[in-house]
């Protein structure tokens, strides 16, 4: 679920970081080089089978905002800016370089000879042309919000963006935005050729165009998406020559498929039961990666309980995130100390300093002192958004807190849909979300959760919070961010609005000779089909 | 003779005007069925990520903000036109749903009636013939069994011991990944298309595909056709004609196989017909089952997607196959057999 950002203030001044970044002149993945086509030493026929239960949505970046369609989407697209493999900071891709003029203005300028798949030259027109058809398409899935400093969703003006020449783009934002070179790595903000893709409509998913590693040669939806190599493509060339996504309805199948040698890869969404019984399956490997989904517990400050401070706070004291971690998700996914996960720069464990590792309920006691217990709470989880594991999760988070005598729990459900209407109508007083990053900075945690409620709706205000969000827009000193971020984190740990539960590993089963999973698992959630190579 | 054929044609015809209610009371049912829930299915799929102004656009350009009355007139138009209208979802017309993934589920029912066939017939030949020794015992248990076993969990069974145990087998596919996407799409059809195409490893392997889940949805139906063929059969053996056949000196085996089993297996073929209804709803479990894509996968999909659009045109199609079967089965009844008249 992603959010129409309000009221956030971004400014940059000169983006030390970025210049940076961009000085080393495509980054530190080799497949980000310097403009000319890559060696043929590593490439093979080899054909990538991966099997997955994730469904796309669409494949035009003008209206994709989930993961799996952005994973098809970075592999068939560029986009200017990108993450490296392993790096956590936005490094030129399509563009040879991108720097900022003034703290409103950005400027790109692109690679020379760039084409699409289908051979048609790729210019500035082309980058202009994508982000104002995602703007003026505002569709349904609201990834244009991702670019309100450019433009509000559906109100183009025609001065967003300049395009001096061919290979020159200026991006006019409407107010200073330090995170705007992330924004630019994102599945939303892939190019598209302007001389085919509709201005106001989507492009069929069947025949998108892209200038990236891949062009899609397949579409069935729900069952087979085929990409293979784009002999066109500037730069690293792909290590294989296709890749197969098998498309599957649920775990079990995908879990007979990898043992049975039907995929080579399955990622997305094995069981924790499925991956312990596929460690000991032979032919199989069990790939781990860092990742940074979370998931958390959210209070409306408004309704009984949360709207207390020490009830929420007695909550933080009690509740078992190593339990979680171990009884429900057999160790799949790591324990969570604070909203910004571990792994991404200015992370602290603040709930940890706060509350402890472990549960406290004299504190949480102590908290309640005064109060008629057991307090009574009413808390949502949904069944068909978050995976199987929502379930037993919030069935073992009932029965730590029942089990301090200070609650009462009264659970209950909603499918996703009903339920992203209900808890923004205020009808949850606790409810489970989750985050997935659209870029792995700590700012895509802290700008969506604190100002105006957050985009959950729950009614927290903090103008501290706030002061120090906009003190680490504000800058590109990498200390004085984290300085602030430190100080979200640490405020935010002692009122308690939500309770970070745990953050996500991304996992894959392998099968014996495949290679390269491993290096595409990092924080920027990239699936780099192009890295993917068998014997 | 002529007096039988004009009785037929009447008969015919009259079964053929009387489609025509049956569908608008089939038609209408669906339809406000479908919109017994509040909202509709504009505001039921998109109504947590549209603002309320984009939401009242988007009901308005598919005609939700019109009278009830309005949109049930439209709605039959479209349907005379074969315009299921387009999923909400990922905006294919739900025409081309039922006809890419409508090949996948026939392809399935097929084999799984030829299963059915084989195995309710002959089984129920043979216990008709054994009747009340330890055989006709056990086939009626079979039968009892098979009938009353949900579908997904014979088909978990079926993966679990012929794909992961003995692997002799696929578990979930028409195909494998590498055939589904070299193969040449001509019918929709993966056996007949491989034979077109003349590439036996192809056919080999949807072939293999198909074992699993058509056996598993067959079984099922088999069930009821071996306690209806063996039931034929008692009947059909004390009939006078046996007895004549008999008492003229005819050997048993003559006596049994050329006279009593083809006449038993005259009522077969209405209930054959009426399996239609069971299979389609057998396809949509066992679809989901072994990973099928077919009409019946779909459907949960779009259902789990609360796409009530697509759902409405699939169920409308579902009905109209069911009618279609009806009528044809009821032709063929009256052919054979000259009582069944109007």
């Amino acid at each position: 679920m992603r959010p129409k950002l309000t009221g956030a203030r971004r400014f940059v001044a000169v983006a030390a970081t970025i210049a940076l970044a961009a000085a080393c002149g495509g980054g530190s993945g080799s497949d980000n080089g310097g403009g000319s086509s890559g060696g043929t030493a590593n490439l093979s026929d080899a054909t990538i089978i991966m099997g997955t239960t994730d469904t796309a949505v669409h494949f035009d970046p003008g209206d994709a905002y989930d993961l799996h369609s952005w994973n098809v989407i970075y592999n068939v697209y560029d986009e200017l800016m990108t993450i490296p493999p392993g790096g956590n900071q936005p490094v030129p891709s399509l563009a040879q370089s991108c720097a900022w003029d003034d703290p409103k203005t950005y400027t790109c300028h692109l690679r020379k000879g760039v084409k699409f798949s289908n051979g048609s030259p790729l210019t500035s027109e082309d980058v202009a042309y994508s982000f104002q058809r995602s703007i003026e398409i505002n569709g349904d899935q609201g990834v244009c919000s991702l670019f309100s400093s450019l433009a509000d969703c559906g109100k183009w003006t025609g001065n967003e963006i300049s395009t001096p020449d061919d290979l020159t783009v200026t991006f006019n934002l409407r107010q200073p935005d330090a995170t705007w070179p992330f924004i630019l790595t994102t599945g939303g903000a892939a190019i598209v050729p302007s001389d085919l893709y509709p201005e106001t409509k989507l492009q069929p998913d069947d025949q998108v165009v892209g200038s990236g590693r891949y062009k899609l040669v397949k579409y069935q939806p729900g069952v087979q998406a085929v990409l293979e190599r784009n002999d066109n493509y500037w730069g690293e060339p792909a290590k294989n020559a296709r890749v197969l996504i098998q498309y599957y309805k649920d775990s079990p199948a995908l879990k007979l498929a990898i043992q049975g040698g039907d995929v080579d890869i399955a990622f997305r969404n094995l069981t924790p039961t499925d991956i312990d019984s596929l460690k000991t399956a032979s032919g199989v490997n069990i790939v781990e990666g860092q990742g940074i989904e979370i998931r958390y517990l959210v209070f409306n400050t408004k309704l009984d309980p949360g709207k207390d401070k020490a009830v929420r706070r007695a909550i933080a004291y009690t509740i078992d995130r190593q339990s979680i971690v171990d009884n429900v998700y057999n160790g799949t996914v790591q324990p969570l100390y604070s909203m910004i996960p571990a792994g991404l720069i200015g992370h602290t464990d603040a709930y940890k300093d706060e509350y402890g590792a472990a549960p406290n309920p004299d504190a949480a006691k102590q908290e309640l002192a005064g109060m008629t217990t057991p307090i009574p709470i009413e808390m949502w989880w949904t069944p068909s958004h978050y995976g199987d594991g929502s379930a037993d999760e919030y069935t073992e988070i009932k029965r730590q807190l029942d089990g301090s005598g200070l609650f009462k729990v009264t659970l209950k459900s909603e499918e996703w849909d009903q339920y992203t209407v209900d808890k923004a109508k205020d009808a949850f007083p606790s409810f489970q979300l989750g985050w997935f990053p659209d870029y792995p900075d700590a700012d895509d945690y802290s700008a969506y959760f604190y100002p105006d409620g957050g985009f959950w709706n729950g009614h927290y205000d903090n103008p501290a919070i706030d002061k120090a969000i906009s003190e680490e827009k504000a800058t590109t000193d990498q200390q004085k961010r984290v300085d602030a971020f430190a100080k979200i984190q640490k405020l935010a740990a002692a009122d308690a609005p939500t309770v970070p539960v745990w953050q996500g590993k991304q996992i894959a089963a392998v099968r014996d000779g495949v290679t390269g999973v491993e290096e595409t698992f990092d924080p920027a959630y990239i699936f780099r089909f192009w890295l993917i190579n068998k014997s | 003779m002529a007096r039988q054929t004009t009785s037929l044609r009447t008969y015919a015809l009259t079964r053929l005007v009387l489609v025509i209610p049956m569908v608008l009371i089939l038609l209408t049912l669906v339809f406000f069925l479908m919109r017994v829930a509040p909202g509709d299915p504009v505001s039921a799929a998109l109504g947590g990520r549209l603002s309320p102004q984009a939401l009242a656009e988007r009901r308005h350009a598919a005609g939700y903000d019109k009278p009830i009355l309005v949109q049930y007139v439209n709605y039959l138009g479209d349907v005379a036109r074969g315009d299921f209208g387009h999923t909400i979802t990922d905006n294919r017309p739900v025409t081309e749903v039922i006809v890419e993934n409508g090949a996948a589920t026939f392809e399935l029912t097929t084999a799984a009636m030829m299963v059915a066939v084989v195995v309710g017939i002959v089984l129920g030949l043979i216990a008709g013939r054994l009747r009340d020794t330890p055989v006709d015992v056990g086939i009626r248990l079979f039968g009892i069994v098979i009938y009353a076993v949900p579908p997904f969990f014979l088909g978990f069974l079926a993966q679990l011991f012929f794909g992961q145990k003995l692997g002799w087998l696929p578990t979930s596919g028409r195909a494998s990944p590498e055939t589904q996407f070299l193969l040449s799409i001509h019918t929709h059809f993966f056996l007949i298309d491989s034979l077109i195409d003349g590439d036996w490893a192809a056919f080999k392997d949807c072939f293999l595909h198909l074992i699993l889940p058509a056996t598993t949805l067959g079984l099922i139906i088999s069930g009821v056709l071996i306690r209806l063929v063996r039931v034929n059969v008692l009947q059909t053996l004390k009939g006078d004609y046996i007895e004549a056949a008999r008492a003229r000196g005819l050997g048993e085996r003559s006596v049994v196989v050329r006279h009593a089993f083809k006449n038993a297996l005259v009522p077969v073929v209405t209930v054959l017909g009426l399996q239609v209804a069971l299979l389609l709803s057998g396809a949509v479990l066992t679809e989901t089952t072994f990973n099928w894509p077919g009409i019946g996968f779909e459907l949960v999909r779009y259902l789990n997607n609360r796409d009530y659009i697509a759902v409405q045109g699939i169920i409308t199609f579902f009905a109209l196959v069911v009618v279609v079967v009806s009528v044809l089965i009821d032709f063929v009844n009256a052919w054979i057999d000259p009582r069944v008249r109007y």
